[in-house]
């Protein structure tokens, strides 16, 4: 029977391509699937991996410029270098998980797919506990390697930097997460896959690119956070006042850009809404005929 | 035709399929896991694709730290880091190198060019035991002959300069640097299972024009993390080929976090890809 709807849907669109149903908000019945389990697994290694490698970066990069320990100009990787670790490792790590988990590694692209209808309640916030939990784990590694450059150089934790308020924070925060998520949707749209000859080999390069790209521009601003397992894990372990008093900047601007996304894709680009006028008015027809 | 095609596939050697080729036709997926390789292959010795796969590792390793070790010299040896390519120049030489030469020698021999590599492949039973042997002599050899190339075209200054030669930085522990070793190897091996899974390449529609690119950005990503504390290793080849050809005390003291970091990260990537990924040992049994 499903076979048959689809097979006619696609005789009657005549498209290269097929929009996946929406998931039901509460759907349960995949807590009972290895899947299920294996997905959110993979999303703990993958972000504990994903602040390890960062936060090492970052930490390096502090020690290795400190003038007062012997440090130097260019002696480490530079900004640019760390904004290469954080948008590299999204590219690698989506791109290990992307069948496996959806590849998400990021609260805040798991909030804008939920608002989105492609992953279910249950799922969302499981991969988002995993998230925090990883994230929290794989600074807490950095700090076991090297806990008193770790605790003098900061922590790798999302700050407000002196000079911007807090408005301009919660902005870049918004704007930088609205690109990755934008990126996100875009790169697993069905229609895009089509436009590819459904070979989506390419889809983890361009969000890894917005990442680091993001990383260029707001490293000054907030240190970059667009990720609010990345902006807990760091703040968690480092356990500084100010990067408490700052974290819900790191949850509140990724999150209301996020949706921003989710609306823009699914109802501006995709044009979600006069598909569902439509089909009200065919079922309209029907009841006439 | 079908003899042919297996020879040239990714840690496979010149024999046919083990299982009929009529059961695909009766899975609905698109992909088939291939069958765990043989402890000993005998037969493969027999074969040019068996010696041509190590001389084409051996090579690559040899132009890797030829490429990579010259890169390290030329930042130590410049008046100061600004003047230079920078640590990051380095990182991306190391994980530059390694895309090109995995795209080039991914259909001869797997491309590996990294013991670790060789080492978690042959524990998820990608390849067989002589094989491993094989290649991981012949990248041993190929480091060895590469940083040998860049002392003879600068012998005092390698000396002076530290060879590029792996050591555990001041300010850190030698458990610090095995823990980095580890979990470094793991992110670089993990990635290599991701790209040659036999399910991502069916995802990819079997279009694999890629795989090699995530493989270098993990190389590139782990020294940019952990030049700080080691230099980087997460290649015990890398290391092994440095600290001969410099062979000061210093070099040898840790050298042995280089081979134990590096394979119990490449055995931890393996079990997870294997157990909790793909959950193969669960699926033969059902």
């Amino acid at each position: 029977m499903t076979k048959d709807e689809l097979t006619e849907e696609e005789s009657l669109s005549g498209k290269d391509y097929l929009d996946p149903p929406p998931v039901k908000t509460f759907e349960v019945r995949e807590l009972k699937k290895w899947s299920f389990y294996r997905a959110v697994i993979a999303e703990f290694i993958a972000t504990l991996l994903f602040l390890y490698v960062t936060v090492l970066t970052v930490i390096g990069f502090k020690s290795q410029t400190d003038i007062n320990a012997g440090g130097g100009a260019c002696a480490s990787v530079g900004l640019l270098g760390i904004s290469w670790a954080f948008g590299g490792m999204i590219f690698i790590l989506v791109y290990c998980t992307a069948g496996i988990s959806g590849g998400h590694i990021n609260p805040a692209v798991t909030f804008g797919l939920f608002l989105a209808s492609k992953v279910s309640l249950v799922r969302a916030v499981s991969y988002m506990v995993a998230q925090c939990l990883g994230a929290t784990c794989g600074v807490g590694l950095v700090k076991v390697f090297q806990s008193t450059y770790y605790n003098r150089y900061g922590g790798g934790a999302n700050m407000l930097s002196d000079g911007y308020n807090v408005g301009v924070g919660v902005g870049a925060e918004i704007i930088g997460t609205f690109v990755l998520v934008y990126t996100v949707f875009s790169a697993t749209d069905p229609k895009r896959n089509a436009r590819d000859s459904h070979i989506p080999v390419l889809a983890p390069l361009p969000i890894g690119f917005s990442v680091f790209m993001v990383h260029l521009a707001t490293i000054p601003i907030t240190g970059t956070g667009i990720n609010p397992a990345r902006s807990f894990g760091a703040a968690v372990i480092y356990n500084n006042q100010k990067a408490w008093d700052d974290q819900w900047i790191f949850w509140v601007g990724p999150f209301v850009g996020a949706a921003i996304a989710a609306f823009y894709h699914q109802f501006v680009l995709r044009a979600g809404a006069m598909k569902a006028y439509g089909s009200v008015r065919s079922q309209l027809h029907e009841l006439h005929a | 035709m079908e003899g042919k095609e297996e020879d040239v596939r990714v840690g496979a050697n010149k024999f046919p399929e083990r299982q009929p080729i009529g059961t695909s036709a009766q899975s609905d997926k698109d992909y088939k896991e291939p069958p765990p390789a043989p402890l000993f292959e005998p037969g493969e010795l027999a074969s040019w694709s068996f010696w041509r796969a190590g001389i084409a590792e051996f090579i690559a390793t040899f132009l890797f730290l030829y490429i990579t070790v010259l890169t390290v010299m030329g930042v130590k040896r410049s008046p100061n880091m600004c003047a230079s390519v920078g640590i990051q120049g380095i990182a991306w030489a190391f994980g530059g190198m390694i895309f090109a030469l995995v795209y080039c020698t991914a259909g001869i021999s797997g491309g590996h060019i990294n013991p670790a590599v060789t080492f978690g492949l042959f524990l998820a039973r990608k390849l067989s035991l002589t094989r491993a042997v094989y290649y991981i002599v012949m990248q041993c050899l190929g480091a060895i002959c590469g940083a040998g190339v860049v002392k003879g075209f600068q012998p005092k200054q390698y000396q002076a300069l530290g060879g590029g030669a792996n050591t555990i930085a001041h300010g850190y522990t030698k458990g610090s640097g095995l823990g980095a070793e580890i979990i470094g190897t793991f992110v670089l091996v993990y990635t290599v299972f991701s790209a040659t899974d036999a399910k991502r390449n069916a995802r990819d529609s079997h279009v694999p024009i890629l795989a090699p690119l995530p493989i270098g950005f993990a190389v590139f990503l782990v020294h940019l993390a952990t030049i700080p504390i080691t230099g980087t290793g997460i290649n015990p080849a890398r290391s092994l080929g440095a600290a001969i050809i410099f062979n000061k005390d210093n070099a040898w003291d840790d050298h042995w976090v280089f081979w134990v970091g590096p394979f119990i990260g490449a055995a931890l990537a393996a079990l997870y890809h294997v157990i909790v990924i793909r959950a193969i040992p669960f699926k033969s049994r059902s």
